[in-house]
């Protein structure tokens, strides 16, 4: 693959940013080297890609997935994996072929393949316990449950969020986070009024006033899920809603900023106003601030394609709810548990007041929302409620990811290995002008994506850098997203770099 | 196969030590959890390493004999040995700490995993997707319906027009159309979003929150007992079958599925008969619309058969049928391949079900195969009912409208007022039994399916000593 001659090229970069020493992006003390942490989880991590197919998916993968297809959809599969010979941030799959992860099962998995740490977890007897006596949590929780949360979920709440309710996923994270809303919502125009004979007996015909007629904005391209409340605030893709019925509830511009943002400034500023003028307006004109119970943002839009905005933004989007008292829920399934450089990527922004919610799930295995008012846990008990109201086998899991994490500083080390991921790129993609552009996510981990001239060749980009050994993924309609897991280091950021220039190359041609 | 040879040492019979349940411990453990999240909830906090079999322990020291099971979600019993072998598999392992997005990434033991739960499906049914709970099962059974009703107008596998690809943006037709779910009254289908339009159990499952205009039929009212009263009970059938065929022929919204439970659980333990069951099934083909048939409580062994719904032996097998609790998995069974979208991402999301809970499921329909749990289960059911028959012949006032013969350890009963039910499941706690409630005044009771003959001779002991100091 003419790896060891791109290898040099990178690191010749790496010398001449870092004077031959490691510098310390974050002006944090002295810690072991960037990849040391890979090396003591997986000492015998590959040390490169092996590709042994001559395409991807390979003969096995190709029949493995149509026998699969037969009873289950395999319509979006790319290869069939061996999870049992998957290591670190490498993949194998069913061929044989060993690919360095950057997408690590669409930016769900933490701490790579394998982990041991994660394994001894696994095979404790409370994870046992777990597994095989889950209990209905809201009834009968645990003697430990209250114990795993606080050294876990708990531990790991953004400042200022003491409270935490637990689900399954992101979309029903998102979900019970909307219902917590429009339940504190409703609550508050009632005030002391009870609920009245009309609205018990509307609510069974799913009519108003019962029914409550209140909406969630959400932004242009925001992505939170594809159930039927979190897909009618999802306006990322025409296939993620088609034939779906969708509640009629309003969305705002999102800003497209233009990159480099250096360059950008003052159109960049007028982009965010404008788009926070607009919000204002539907706010106030279009909808009625009463009847808007929440909005609903990511702190970066990642199906969408990965557009940020600044922390002026999104603190006026806090003054504007705060002014409205509208809730603000910040929807962090992709963007938590480190991956940005901060543990939350909200913390970014430095708010003035806490978010109301904050939702997460992915990386963390565990889902639900955090939240700092105790109101928004309903007054009367039941309302937020289902048969298992979270998973203690995940919160477990999500404990030990948040330990290790702590343990091992990733997400300091991910702040490192993101920023030198994006000099190098920077440097590289000068040199493909009109390939790749709007190369997005500098200080922001290694959650870092960039723009191909059209979808197909954004398609084939992927499609070469698997063929090469690396597994990237697409998202919004041009780009690529960099989702690799906590513990990728240096060396796997050198590979993974040499491999995109390699594929940058032919394409260019 | 009896409890005894999973549970050695299975408690002979409840134990209670704390004076009031839930006791001081479970009391202290209730309020700490409350400063966190919501416990308000809590009946007891539970011992989960001490609890065995059919008995649940709790931090007080108290043994209750489960008869409640985690709301009809534990299948084989506290601490079931083979599910313990599972747990600790080096399958189960790479399970948890490799989840992956079953969708992009499927692993090379992903179709024996999934086969573990077709070798479960109900008859007619060949094909799954799985999601992670009942109401997320539903809604996804729900995608696959619209996605399905919109497909056969369009043409299957053709593509989508400008407009529907504009519109579906922002909320509005024609691609996001106006479609329905038409469910029943008393009906309980989960509480997410469109889960949630389709329940009608109670307003404090629906109040505050948006819902779907989507229709609701009513759902038989049997007098019982039902022999005495069949005349007036098919009476009651057809007329509900002509309001569910007036809503399919004249709705404002067109309904592209009809989703319904074998017996309402959450509402009452309601039962309706094969005929109206297959009179449904009828109009469901009629209206060119999709008969989903939710299994989330009724499913897995409980009612005596693996899927209540094979009481009923329906012709055709329903379109889809959706299962939770019991099996650990959730999702849905299929058999027809149109209602699997051609085209890719489109019944997709990051995790697509959980392969841990899926090898669990695997291995609970093992067990129940090998040890003939769902015979076991009826027959222990039939013995249960009839002791309750006798009971309630003699506690009339608090064991009314016995209901669930013939459906296995699917029992459940009324009594006076709500009051009165939640005073008799309160004291029976007392007594060492825990027991749950639907609906506003009955009770259910929702054992696992190792639950036996011995177990319903404490049970009805227990019953009975309590009654007779009312």
């Amino acid at each position: 693959m003419g790896m060891s001659s791109k290898r040099g090229y990178i690191q010749g970069k790496v010398i001449a940013n870092c004077v031959g020493k490691r510098v310390f992006l974050n002006g944090g003390v002295a810690r072991r080297p960037y990849s040391s942490v890979a090396e003591e989880y997986f000492p015998d991590e590959p040390s490169k890609p092996v590709v042994t197919s001559s395409q991807i998916p390979g003969p096995s993968s190709i029949k493995l997935t149509k026998e699969l297809g037969r009873s289950f959809d395999s319509n979006a599969s790319y290869f069939i994996s061996d999870y049992f010979n998957s290591k670190g941030n490498y993949i194998s799959d069913a061929d044989g072929n060993k690919l360095l992860d950057v997408y690590a099962q669409i930016a769900s998995i933490p701490l790579g393949y394998n982990n041991p740490a994660l394994i001894e977890t696994a095979r404790s007897d409370v994870m046992v316990n777990a597994l095989v006596n889950r209990p209905a949590l809201a009834c009968f929780p645990s003697i430990d449950y209250g114990k795993i949360l606080s050294e876990g979920i708990l531990a790991a709440a953004p400042k200022g969020m003491g409270h935490v309710w637990t689900a399954l996923s992101g979309s029903c994270a998102n979900e019970t986070a909307f219902k917590a809303a429009f339940i504190y919502q409703n609550a508050k125009r009632r005030g002391s009024l009870d609920v009245s004979a009309e609205e018990l007996a509307s609510c069974m015909d799913n009519k108003p006033p019962g029914s409550s007629d209140m909406v969630i904005l959400s932004f242009d391209k925001g992505f939170h899920g594809r159930l039927f409340g979190s897909l009618s605030a999802t306006r990322s893709k025409p296939i993620h809603k088609l034939d779906m019925p969708a509640f009629p509830w309003p969305r705002a511009p999102f800003p497209q900023l233009k990159y480099p943002l250096k360059d950008h400034v003052k159109e960049n500023h007028e982009e965010e106003e404008r788009c926070l003028a607009e919000l204002e307006n539907i706010i106030t004109k279009k909808v009625a601030p009463n009847k808007i119970a929440a909005i609903i943002v990511e702190p970066v839009q990642s199906e969408g394609g990965d557009n940020h905005a600044s922390s002026f933004f999104f603190q006026s989007l806090r003054d504007i709810t705060l002014k409205h008292e509208i809730l603000l829920i910040v929807d962090e399934v992709q963007t938590g548990v480190g991956a940005s450089g901060k543990f939350w990527a909200h913390e970014h922004w430095n708010l003035s007041t806490p978010p109301d919610m904050v939702t997460f799930s992915k990386k963390f295995q565990a889902a639900g929302f955090y939240f700092s008012d105790p109101k928004l846990q309903p007054k009367e008990p039941y309302r937020q409620f289902n048969t298992w109201c979270g998973d203690p086998s995940k919160a477990l899991l999500a404990r030990s990811i948040y330990q290790e994490i702590t343990k091992n500083d990733l997400v300091t080390k991910t702040a490192e290995v993101g920023s030198y991921i994006y000099e190098n790129l920077e440097a590289m993609f000068s040199k493909y002008e009109g390939h790749v552009q709007n190369l997005r996510g500098k200080n922001y981990g290694t959650f870092i994506a960039w723009d191909h001239s059209s979808p197909a060749e954004r398609d084939q980009f992927i499609s070469l850098c698997r063929s090469k050994g690396l597994n990237i993924g697409g998202c919004g309609s041009a780009a690529v997203r960099l989702r690799p897991c906590l513990v990728f280091g240096k060396k796997h950021a050198d590979i993974m770099l040499s491999i995109i220039e390699d594929v940058l190359k032919t394409l260019r041609g | 196969m009896s409890s005894g040879n999973y549970f050695t040492n299975e408690p002979k019979e409840p134990v209670v030590k704390s004076e009031t349940v839930p006791g001081p411990q479970s009391s202290a453990g209730i309020k700490a959890l409350g400063q966190v999240t919501d416990s308000r909830p809590v009946y007891f906090i539970a011992d989960y390493e001490k609890s065995v079999g059919n008995y649940i322990a709790d931090v007080d020291g108290n043994v209750y004999l489960d008869v409640y099971a985690q709301i009809a979600s534990n299948p084989l019993g506290y601490n079931n040995p083979a599910l313990i072998e599972t747990a600790k598999s080096d399958k189960m392992i790479r399970a948890i700490v490799d989840r992956p997005a079953l969708g992009n990434f499927p692993g090379a033991d992903t179709a024996e995993i999934i086969q573990g739960l077709l070798d479960m499906a109900p008859k007619g049914q060949d094909k799954v997707w799985s999601g992670l709970s009942g109401a997320d099962a539903n809604e996804l059974a729900f995608k696959a319906a619209f996605m399905w009703y919109q497909g056969k107008k369009r043409g299957f596998t053709k593509g989508f027009n400008e407009e529907e690809l504009k519109s579906v943006m922002s909320n509005s037709a024609p691609g996001s159309p106006e479609l329905a779910i038409l469910s029943f009254e008393r009906a309980f289908h989960g509480r997410l979003f469109a889960s949630g339009s389709a329940t009608r159990s109670k307003p404090i499952h629906k109040l505050d929150l948006p819902a779907f205009k989507w229709p609701k039929a009513e759902f038989p009212s049997y007098k019982y007992p039902l022999d005495k009263y069949e005349a007036e009970n098919k009476k009651e059938d057809e007329r509900c079958l002509a309001i569910v065929d007036d809503i399919l022929k004249s709705w404002s919204i067109p309904v592209a599925g009809v989703l319904i439970e074998p017996i309402q659980s959450e509402g009452g333990d309601n039962h309706a008969s094969k005929e109206f069951f297959q009179g449904l099934r009828d109009l469901t083909l009629k209206h060119g619309t999709l008969m989903i048939v939710d299994e989330v409580q009724t499913g897995v062994g409980a009612t005596g058969k693996m899927w209540c719904h094979e009481h009923f032996d329906l012709s055709p097998a329903p379109d889809i049928v959706t299962f939770s609790k019991k099996f650990q998995s959730a999702g849905y069974f299929f058999h027809d391949p149109e209602i699997m979208p051609a085209q890719a991402y489109r019944q997709f999301n990051t995790w697509c079900g959980d392969p841990a809970r899926m090898i669990l499921a695997g291995a609970i329909g093992k067990e129940i195969a090998k040890n003939n749990l769902v015979q076991r289960t009826k027959e222990v059911g039939q013995y249960m009912y009839s002791k309750l028959e006798a009971l309630s012949s003699k506690y009339p006032k608090y064991i009314k409208n016995l209901r669930g013969k013939d459906r296995g350890t699917f029992i459940a009963w009324s009594l006076e007022s709500g009051e009165a039910r939640d005073k008799f499941l309160k004291d029976l706690k007392t007594k060492g039994v825990n027991m749950g409630g639907c609906a506003e005044s009955s009770v259910r009771l929702r054992p696992t399916l190792v639950f036996e003959e011995k177990h319903v001779d404490i049970l009805i002991q227990k019953i009975d000593q309590l009654l007779a100091s009312y």
